[in-house]
């Protein structure tokens, strides 16, 4: 009984409890009751049935000894009117041979018949046999004069008015404990309800605050609340207030945050089409000192192309990246050549020169955008790092296995913090305080197209970093 | 009694007489009752004497018809009455005709009642209502109730016919009890306590009138020829002449007087009458026949 079902609510669980150990105390208070009813019975039956027997006793000794049918059967008659109360069923007395003298019933049991032998075996001793709900009792007297026994009386009582007294008993205790069951049940209910009515309002509270927002409880029902559940509800009321700051708190930084995301990604779209701005303009001034020089043109207008190219692919590529679409390039040898061009007047103004180490061959089976926006990240961020007079070596070599980059520079070596942004998943957030948005940036394409990147500080100073992509047709069909 | 007339009564009387004119003859019958010897009436259970206000009735009628106080003796049996009327302690007593016509030499009759206006009954043999016999010889093996040995309808007759065909009650019947009363013996043979029964035919047919229930699991095998209805005898030389003659006259005005009437009534009876001995003679015979057969 206690251990209720756990997803039953506590207003039925405790009357519940209730009305089960009222049960069990109905039952044992019935087991005692029906026990003790049960005793009664039988200690009544016994002394009434001693005293019946004793009356009819000593009104047919004389006459048993004479064997007078008649004075017995007589007394038999009168003995059992007088005897009402007991109900006597049936009386027979017999010589010591067990033959019948006479019965209340002569037709069942006539005169000089011997009664069965299983009846005349309890006439060795006295005995009174009574079940409680039986029928009858029986009881069986011997009557002795000194020396030899003169005859057996033989009395069965109807016990049925018992029984049914007793079933009346059993019915009553059953209504008693029934009603006193229910309404204790009932109490309980009204009780633990009122009690948990507090509890209910704090539980509805929680519930609409899991499922949309946590609203406090109204101040007329905290007033009516007194004791423990008005502390609970005003520090629940508390605990609701403090939380709806916390929640404009997070709307208004969150909302700070997207603007600020915003203002990154532009400012990087910004940063890659003003990497080769530079280089554009450069050509523009050479197209208009040289342009009658057909070389000179043919360069700078080359120049030119591949600057607007590069523009129209980070476009692209921003647009690869917010919408996913968009026609893919192959490699070129040029892709990274091109990248000397749009980093030059970088490198000049920072009086870095660089190297670049170029041994692809002809296109390779890789998108060029992503790989020339690693390649310029990389190279911006080593002529960033160099120091003045410096050089900054570009290696970009194919074979079989795909494409490896390596990007070195004699600067101050690359803080852990930057290389972890470079080194992590895709999966992780970029980072906030708008630092290192380029090396997040490079270390996304690089997951994109399921690359590696390695970051070394050599023991002569400065930093590699080397970026290895693979060009495993499947792997390519992924990240295209 | 007048035949036989006290010369003690007579004293009393003159005492009694001189007693009254002394006081002026203003003596009550009451102050008379008190101071006379009471009238000592013998009756047995054989009879109808488990009716208490039948016997009350009766003793009250008696005392105001006669003037004398009443004392009705009850003994269980025909012999202990029969033995008091003959040694003179009862004035009179209602015995059965059997008794009377033994001690014929020593009883008078005083009055016997008249039952559907005769001074006749019939002995009953009676058996279990749904018992397949059709007369006393269906009957050997039986367990037989009595009421009395004294009894004529409820002994004598069965007696004297078991006589007739030289048998006795003993050898006839597996056995034999007395019960001490007609009503009983109805009562044992409709418990099945007693095959059949002999019975007194007056007794079974009122008994059938008031307790239909007792005699509704019998029936009448065999009735009797008729047969002089139990008298009521007083010893020859009665004990106080003067008040046998007020029961006797008591007895036999009964049936004008309203209170008499009504213990008639309950008696189921029509009245008593004076009546010669003589109507005993077929009961003396059966004596006769029994005492020849031992």
């Amino acid at each position: 009984m206690l251990t209720l079902q756990p997803s039953l609510p506590i207003t039925l669980k405790v009357p519940l409890a209730v009305a089960a150990l009222m049960m069990l105390v109905g039952a044992v208070i019935s087991e005692q009751v029906l026990s003790r009813l049960a005793e009664t019975q039988e200690r009544h039956l016994a002394e009434l049935s001693q005293s019946y027997l004793d009356g009819l006793s000593s009104a047919i000794a004389p006459s048993i000894l004479r064997e007078d049918n008649w004075e017995v059967f007589d007394a038999i008659e009168r003995t059992q009117a007088v005897n009402k109360s007991l109900h006597p069923k049936e009386t027979i007395v017999t010589n010591a041979d067990g033959a019948v003298i006479a019965a209340s019933n002569p037709k069942v049991h006539p005169i000089g018949t011997v009664i069965p032998v299983w009846r005349a075996r309890d006439a060795s001793n006295e005995s009174f046999s009574f079940r409680a709900g039986a029928d009858d009792a029986k009881a069986v007297r011997t009557l002795s004069y000194p020396g030899r026994v003169a005859g057996i009386i033989y009395a069965t009582f109807d016990t049925r008015h018992l029984a049914s007294e007793r079933r009346d008993v059993v019915l009553a205790l059953l209504l008693t404990n029934g009603i006193l069951t229910s309404l204790l049940a009932a109490a309980g209910w009204l009780l633990v309800t009122r009690m948990m009515r507090p509890v209910r309002v704090l539980s509805e509270h929680l519930g609409v605050a899991h499922a949309t927002s946590a609203l406090p409880i109204s101040d007329e029902i905290v007033a009516k609340t007194r004791g423990e559940f008005g502390h609970l509800f005003r520090a629940y009321n508390s605990l609701v207030r403090s939380m709806k700051e916390k929640e404009e708190l997070a709307k208004r930084l969150a909302e700070e945050k997207r603007l600020n995301s915003l203002g990154r990604l532009a400012s990087a779209v910004a940063h890659e089409i003003n990497n080769p701005l530079g280089g554009m303009f450069n050509a523009l001034s050479t197209l208009k000192a040289h342009g009658h020089l057909k070389n000179v043109r043919d360069v700078s207008l080359g120049l030119l192309n591949r600057g607007l190219v590069g523009i129209r692919d980070v476009v692209r590529t921003t647009l690869t990246v917010y919408r996913s679409d968009g026609a893919t390039r192959d490699l070129q040898h040029a892709d990274i050549d091109d990248l000397g061009l749009l980093i030059g007047p970088e490198a000049r103004r920072k009086s870095v020169e660089i190297v670049i180490a170029n041994s692809l061959n002809g296109a390779m089976p890789l998108p060029s955008t992503p790989i020339r926006q690693i390649v310029l990240n990389l190279v911006l961020n080593a002529v960033a790092a160099a120091p003045a007079g410096s050089v900054v070596n570009v290696a970009a070599a194919a074979d079989d296995t795909g494409l490896s980059i390596v990007v070195t520079d004699r600067g101050p070596g690359m803080p852990p913090e930057a290389a972890d942004i470079l080194l992590s998943s895709s999966g992780s957030p970029p980072p906030y305080d708008g630092g290192g948005l380029g090396l997040w940036t490079i270390s996304r394409l690089i997951a994109d197209l399921g690359g590696t990147a390695v970051v070394q500080n050599p023991a002569i100073g400065g930093t590699v970093v080397s970026v290895n992509i693979p060009t495993a047709t499947a792997e390519l069909s992924n990240v295209a | 009694m007048d035949q036989h007339p006290d010369r003690r009564f007579g004293r009393r009387e003159i005492l009694l007489a001189s007693a009254g004119m002394l006081l002026g003859a203003v003596t009550s019958s009451a102050a008379e009752s008190r101071s006379r010897a009471p009238i000592r009436f013998g009756l047995t259970p054989v009879f109808l004497t488990s009716d208490l206000e039948l016997l009350g009735r009766l003793q009250s009628y008696l005392q105001q018809a006669t003037g004398y106080p009443v004392d009705l003796v009850m003994r269980r049996t025909y012999q202990e009455i029969t033995a008091l009327l003959t040694s003179g302690q009862l004035d009179a007593a209602w015995i059965c005709g059997f008794p009377f016509v033994m001690h014929r030499s020593e009883l008078q009759l005083v009055a016997v009642p008249l039952w559907q206006e005769k001074p006749l009954y019939q002995s009953y043999l009676i058996v279990d209502r749904d018992r397949q016999a059709e007369g006393l010889s269906d009957l050997r093996g039986d367990v037989h109730a009595f009421s009395d040995p004294d009894s004529n309808s409820g002994f004598l007759v069965t007696r004297a016919a078991l006589a007739e065909q030289r048998v006795r009650p003993e050898a006839f019947f597996s056995k034999s009890m007395f019960t001490y009363g007609h009503r009983d013996v109805i009562r044992a043979v409709a418990s099945g306590l007693a095959g059949s029964g002999s019975v007194d035919g007056y007794v079974y047919d009122v008994v059938a009138q008031m307790e239909p229930e007792l005699t509704a699991g019998t029936r009448v095998l065999k009735a009797s020829e008729w047969l002089g209805f139990p008298p009521i005898a007083a010893p020859r030389l009665p004990t106080d002449a003067d008040r046998l003659k007020e029961l006797t006259r008591a007895l036999h005005r009964m049936r004008h007087d309203p209170e008499g009437r009504a213990v008639l009534g309950l008696l189921k009876l029509d009245g008593f009458e004076a009546q010669e001995a003589k109507l005993y003679d077929p009961i003396a015979a059966k004596a006769a026949l029994i005492a020849e057969a031992g």
